[in-house]
């Protein structure tokens, strides 16, 4: 069984879903977050591939439990599911505790965008 | 002593240092606020470290014994314990940094890091005290 595809897929959803209901962020309609998102998957490229490239394996994956491609140097592509949910979460969170924050668009954007403002759920 | 050992602590600890300039140069004042950073980090913490002992328990992951340094808590290296605190605070710090650019631009964000004292004022911006009045 691809027990790691799945859970990462079902902690992705998890992760996706306590943000749009529980959490409420607003982090996805943000460009900071997903530009952070996109640099840390980038510098996730070196620091996850000396954890698991196979000439030198530090955290080895059973192969059983994944779906078999791995990229770059040999990391499961699952490892950037699992990044997102964890890298998702605890911005989410971070953001959340801001004062006066969460639900709203960036100051600049607000200020720019001609949105209505509706009431707060 | 045998390096190796200390090699999944290491990359850690290479996140930690490469990561810290955005809090001082590039004002991310994440460690700053050590209340709100813990709860981010705890419950971010406990959901992760719940799936890791899971998974190192049905054998969907092992650690080198080579590169680990066999200290464990229960069945989990400290080096996947030290994983759980230091990738969410690249990405808090992450995400602070580039708020800032996004907000400021890069010369403001770099005024209002730590080396800001460095650079020439804002043009523009009223001179405060006297002794900012004969630097500038």
């Amino acid at each position: 069984m691809r027990w790691y595809s799945t859970l990462t897929v079902l902690a992705m959803v998890a992760v996706v879903a306590a943000e749009l209901l529980w959490i409420r962020s607003g982090v996805f309609r943000r460009r900071a977050y997903w530009l952070a998102l996109g640099i840390c998957a980038l510098f996730q490229i070196p620091v996850d591939g000396w954890l698991t490239k196979l000439s030198s394996v530090i955290v080895i994956y059973n192969p059983e439990v994944f779906s078999g491609i791995r990229i770059f140097w040999d990391s499961p592509i699952e490892d950037w599911g699992f990044g997102f949910a964890l890298m998702t979460l605890a911005i989410a969170l971070w953001v959340r505790q801001a004062p006066g924050e969460g639900e709203r668009p960036e100051p600049a954007v607000a200020a720019a965008a001609d949105e209505p403002a509706g009431p707060r759920p | 002593m045998d390096v190796d050992r200390f090699q999944y602590l290491i990359v850690m600890a290479l996140c930690v240092l490469i990561t810290l300039p955005l809090e001082f140069v590039l004002d991310a004042r994440v460690y700053r606020r050590p209340r709100r950073l813990l709860r981010t980090l705890l419950p971010t913490f406990v959901a992760f470290v719940a799936w890791d002992v899971a998974a190192i328990r049905l054998g969907h992951w092992t650690f080198s014994e080579r590169y680990t340094t066999g200290w464990k808590l229960g069945n989990i290296p400290v080096e996947e314990l030290t994983f759980f605190v230091v990738i969410p605070l690249c990405a808090l710090l992450s995400y602070e940094a580039v708020r800032n650019v996004l907000r400021l631009g890069w010369l403001g964000t770099l005024r209002a890091g730590s080396l800001g004292r460095l650079l020439p004022p804002e043009p523009g911006r009223r001179v405060g005290s006297e002794r900012e009045r004969e630097l500038v």
